[in-house]
């Protein structure tokens, strides 16, 4: 039960309706790119959403059509719809409105680069780790959402591939073992406290910490 | 077990089915009177969208908690945006009641967080240009939302309670249990017989 490589639907309707904190929702909106089942389990909740807007109550508005279309000749100029962010070296395009540091190796066949995104509660990093490399070992108290960009690792709940979600709570502890011929290049979402164990882990704990 | 409430067809809100005017109940196209304003600005398919969807969405917005001052200024916004944007609306991505409704949240999440420069309606906007559908899901989604709307009608009170809660609003679990004070496995298990209820409305579009 616990080896799922898709977003739940409970975490894909925290993210339809908004509601989840940003951080979180950019790993889950990356997935959404890569992955078509968990993108039309999206449009379908989507739908719900359409169908409760039709069976609501309504509520008589103060102003009509008219003043609307008033409003919109006035403001006419400032209409233009920004245009699609192009491809940035096979990043997802949802990350475009982010500003992303640098690549910094970490250690051991691992770097990491920080994803800005303001005002959000988790704390959002890229990882790149080499071929075989063995992940530190580690649990939460917090969330840790990962989506699988290239390559794949694999943990106690199963194996992760590109455009996979790895959707880890409390009660996870896992020890990642990153794919031997590809290597792994994720995205990840972090809440709360992470508690590393070993040398790796001691050096990630203060940049997860920033 | 999906005993159809009675209340069922007569809360129906008839989107498609028709709006009033006078004693006439006039056939309403949505999909067709957004299409309307993209190929020539058509005003008065516009203001037959406002008049149908601005209440509603302003009602949405204020059992979801905004105040009526604010829905009242989010709902116009949503009926500018579908003006202005009817040239992007894509009905085989989904119907123009659930476009509606994207909007309409793209513009809560911009207002509720509009001094934190959120980022995130963005994100929405680009998952939607995102996907040209498959030619092998070439899945109207207006049938979708006609679907998944006979589908809300024969969800008892109870399932349709805890859908609104955990899939419009976006509670956790857990937050759904407490607001309505039954027990997380209840709340639970609505929602899985609900959402396969929905999900077999939908078996052959997928």
């Amino acid at each position: 039960m616990n080896a799922r490589q898709f977003a739940s639907d409970e975490t894909l309707a925290g993210f339809a309706s908004g509601r989840l904190d940003e951080g979180m929702a950019l790993v889950v909106a990356a997935h959404v790119e890569m992955n078509r089942d968990s993108a039309r389990a999206l449009r379908e909740i989507e739908a719900i959403g359409g169908g409760v807007l039709a069976r609501g109550e309504a509520v008589p508005m103060l102003t009509s059509a008219e003043d609307a279309l008033a409003r919109i000749e006035e403001t006419a100029d400032i209409a233009a719809a920004p245009s699609q962010p192009p491809r940035d070296g096979g990043l997802p395009r949802v990350l475009a409105p982010y500003e992303l540091g640098k690549w910094r190796p970490i250690g051991r066949g691992v770097a990491m680069r920080r994803v800005h995104v303001p005002g959000a509660e988790a704390r959002v990093f890229m990882l790149r780790a080499a071929p075989g490399t063995w992940l530190p070992e580690h649990r939460h108290t917090g969330n840790e959402w990962t989506t699988i960009l290239s390559g794949a690792y694999e943990h106690e709940y199963g194996r992760f591939g590109r455009g996979d979600f790895d959707e880890a709570n409390e009660d996870h502890e896992h020890h990642p073992h990153v794919d031997a011929v590809e290597g792994c290049t994720c995205i990840v979402a972090l809440t709360g406290e992470v508690r590393f164990k070993g040398w790796l882990g001691r050096m990630l704990q203060p940049l997860v910490r920033l | 077990m999906f005993a159809t409430p009675e209340t069922g067809l007569t809360r129906r809100t008839p989107v498609n089915a028709g709006v009033r005017r006078g004693s006439n109940t006039v056939p309403m196209d949505a999909d067709a009177l957004v299409q309307a304003i993209a190929s020539s600005a058509d005003r008065q398919a516009f203001a037959r969208l406002f008049d149908h969807f601005a209440p509603r969405v302003k009602g949405l917005l204020m059992r979801g908690g905004t105040p009526a001052d604010l829905a009242e200024e989010l709902a116009q916004e949503t009926l500018m945006t579908v003006w202005r944007k009817a040239a992007l609306f894509d009905p085989t991505k989904a119907g123009a009641g659930t476009w509606i409704a994207t909007i309409a949240r793209n513009l809560r999440i911009d207002h509720a967080r509009r001094e934190k420069r959120v980022r995130l309606s963005r994100v929405f906007e680009i998952l939607e240009e995102e996907s040209p559908e498959q030619p092998d899901q070439v899945v109207s989604g207006s049938e979708r939302d006609a679907r998944v709307r006979d589908a809300l009608t024969s969800l008892s009170k109870d399932q349709y309670k805890v859908v609104e809660l955990a899939f419009l609003e976006g509670f956790s679990h857990q937050d759904v249990a407490t607001r309505l004070s039954i027990p997380l496995g209840t709340v639970k298990s609505r929602l899985r017989l609900a959402m396969a209820h929905l999900r077999r409305h939908l078996e052959d579009l997928r």
